[in-house]
């Protein structure tokens, strides 16, 4: 019966007192049912949908994807109060800090933190609690290791108003693994790269030496000729001598000298080329140049040979070259041209201005315009094709070993490049073979510089102004003696640095020290100067070195008052150059 | 009422023997703890007289129409009549004693 209808039993008071039983039967059974929903006794539902189908729906079931996803993800999560006490903490971060699950529950969170994290923690608290806050942090785990983390926590606003912090904790040990791992790879990479550097500089150190050697053989080619020049000269001025025709015989003693300066710049250059020195571009006057070097380049290649320099006219021709870049150049040029012609024959040297339209420029990869050519042309074997095409290789030599380097041409090659001109040959065997350089013409004049070379008496020295020599090499040391007494100065000598510091520690008077800087007994020239210095702070020095100028002294170690001359040197210039340090002041 | 005819019938047939029918939602805490209680209390009061059905609505949910199951866990004493329901998860064992309707041994 239903429930509100009672107009059947409307009548009949036993039926409705059954009824009215029924009722509170079944409100109390509402009341109980509402009592234990109200307690919690209950945590799940059976709902009955417009269809009649029944479902359950249990209130555990409801959240339990979340609870489950928490509970299991491989990220620390918890819960903290407001003063930071861990309300909840999940497997994971139980696991991360080697902890019994739940044993975390209510200890501070700080209690867990470094001594170097805790005073900063409360700030983060306290940003975290205003919206949200993330920093890396060290936790101490159970075994007292140190675990770095990534903690992110955000607010979570309680029941009663109070907030509460939900948050992630990320373990970085591994991913700090893997950035430990990444800067030590990084590092290795960089020792190996630092090692290949250094490898490679040995190598290419290596590489210039070996050139060097090469050039070796070579360059007692060289050295031959020019010695031939020096010693050509003498005789001829020999023989003069004795006959009594004393008239021009400057021209032998030039000759001589010129081949002996050469010789010197070969040195240099040679030396230059193993401290791989980039030379200097000058103005330089291609005709004057070659003017220069036509009785160095005639005695060179034999009276079998004839030489014919011609100019197209008599304008300078002004190109900006190393000048003794340009000589070695024209030199092995001559010296190829001569190896080529072993039954005599002609070398003409013609020069002169050429504008290079663009067509012929494109041809000898230029650009188009005003060049100085110089031509080295002989009457020689030639050069069939399959060696014209390696005419510029490194090393690539036809001559004999010991002849010649194989560097000639490629060195011409390479300095004509740098000089931003261009190499070319035409080769015709049986016929000859035609060297020709093209460089930019220089617009502008020679500069007036002491290019010529200072002339005039010597100065000779003031009074009894002394010098100490300091050099192992005898003949160095006495003519250097030798031509300082010609001067009029006192010269003290000394073959090691020992002897010479005995001097300087007397009472004598010295006003310049003159030292090579190698000397042998253990005392090199640059640490007896600073002996000397110590002994007399005053005391001018002069060092004298084979070397190139910067290879043994770097300008770091030239105090006031130092300087340097390389060999080999004139006595003219060596007497100028103590004047002029005397006279300093 | 027929019920109430049938009722008395079986209180002086069976009138010592419980018959409990537990409904249940699957494992769910609550559905657990009334079965851990019920158990607890019937091994105490009603030793060697009871049964005990479980019914799990998670696995047939239209079971629920038959003694009209609302919420879970329910306890319904099917015997002795009449018919009584106890909603929730028995925890308080003097309330589910009463429910029952117990009569204590040696107590009446």
């Amino acid at each position: 019966m239903p429930a509100g209808d009672i107009g059947p039993i409307a009548d009949d008071p036993a039926a409705l007192a059954a009824h009215i039983r029924d009722l509170e039967a079944r409100l109390q059974e509402s009341e109980e049912t509402l009592d234990a929903i109200r307690r919690g006794e209950i945590d799940a539902l059976v709902v009955a949908d417009a269809t009649r189908d029944h479902a359950v729906y249990t209130l555990e079931g409801a959240d339990r994807p979340y609870r489950v996803l928490i509970e299991q993800i491989q990220e620390g999560a918890l819960t903290l109060d407001e003063d930071g006490a861990v309300l909840y903490s999940n497997q994971r971060l139980s696991a991360m800090l080697r902890a019994d699950p739940g044993s975390l529950v209510g200890r501070p969170l700080s209690s867990l933190l470094t001594a170097d994290d805790r005073p900063g923690f409360r700030s983060f608290l306290a940003a975290a609690s205003r919206g949200g806050a993330r920093r890396e942090f060290t936790l101490i785990a159970a075994d007292r290791a140190w675990i770095p983390v990534y903690l992110s926590l955000s607010p979570l606003p309680g029941e009663d108003g109070s907030t509460l912090l939900c948050g992630v904790v990320t373990d970085l040990t591994e991913h700090k693994l893997h950035i430990r791992e990444l800067a030590e790879a990084n590092a290795r990479l960089k020792e190996q790269m630092l090692e290949r550097g250094k490898i490679e500089d040995a190598l290419r150190q290596s590489q210039k030496m070996e050139a060097v050697g090469q050039l070796t053989g070579g360059l007692a080619h060289d050295f031959n000729n020019l010695l031939t020049g020096i010693t050509a000269g003498l005789e001829l001025l020999q023989t003069r001598i004795a006959q009594g025709r004393l008239q021009g015989i400057d021209r032998y003693i030039g000759i001589a000298q010129d081949a002996a300066r050469r010789a010197a710049s070969l040195t240099h250059r040679l030396l230059a080329f193993s401290r791989q020195q980039t030379l200097a571009p000058k103005v330089t006057d291609i005709a004057d140049l070659t003017a220069g070097m036509q009785d160095l380049v005639q005695r060179t290649v034999g009276p079998e040979i004839t030489l014919r320099v011609a100019a197209a006219d008599n304008d300078p021709l002004l190109v900006l070259v190393d000048p003794g870049q340009m000589e070695n150049a024209l030199l092995n040029l001559c010296i190829n041209a001569r190896d080529a012609m072993p039954e005599g024959g002609e070398i003409r040297i013609e020069m002169g201005r050429r504008v290079i339209e663009s067509e012929q420029a494109r041809a000898l990869s230029l650009a188009a315009g005003a060049y100085v050519e110089i031509r080295v042309a002989d009457t020689g074997t030639g050069m069939p094709a399959e060696v014209l095409s390696r005419a510029f290789d490194p090393f690539f030599t036809t001559k004999p070993i010991g002849v010649g380097t194989g560097l000639g041409l490629s060195m011409i090659y390479g300095f004509v490049q740098q000089s931003g001109g261009q190499v070319s040959i035409d080769s015709t065997v049986g016929q000859g073979t035609c060297v020709s350089l093209y460089l930019p013409v220089h617009r502008g004049s020679l500069p007036r510089n002491a290019v010529v070379p200072e002339q005039g008496a010597v100065p000779r020295a003031g009074g009894a102004e002394s010098v100490l020599v300091v050099d192992d090499e005898t003949t160095v040391r006495m003519l250097v003696a030798e031509v300082l007494k010609d001067l009029g100065y006192k010269a003290l000598e000394a073959a090691e640095g020992a002897t010479a510091l005995a001097l300087l520690r007397s009472d004598l008077r010295i006003d310049l020290l003159v030292t090579d800087v190698g000397l042998p007994g253990g005392l090199n020239g640059r640490a007896l100067a600073e002996e000397a210095r110590a002994l007399r702070p005053q005391l001018k020095i002069l060092f004298i070195t084979g070397y190139a100028e910067d290879s043994v002294l770097s300008a770091s170690d030239l105090q006031p008052g130092m300087h340097i001359q390389t060999k080999p040197f004139g006595m003219e210039t060596l007497a100028r150059r103590i004047r002029q340090l005397i006279d300093e002041n | 009422m027929t019920q109430d005819t049938e009722t008395d019938a079986a209180r002086k047939d069976e009138s010592d023997h419980y018959h409990l029918r537990l409904y249940v939602a699957g494992q769910t805490s609550k559905s657990l703890a009334a079965l851990a209680n019920l158990k607890r209390v019937c091994e105490e009061h009603l030793v060697g007289r009871y049964e005990i059905e479980v019914i799990d609505l998670i696995k047939n949910p239209r079971l629920a129409a038959s003694d009209q199951i609302l919420a879970i866990p329910t306890l319904v004493r099917k015997l002795p009549a009449p018919l009584k329901r106890i909603i929730g998860d028995l925890s308080n064992t003097d309330k589910v004693l009463v429910g029952l309707d117990v009569r204590q041994k040696g107590a009446g």
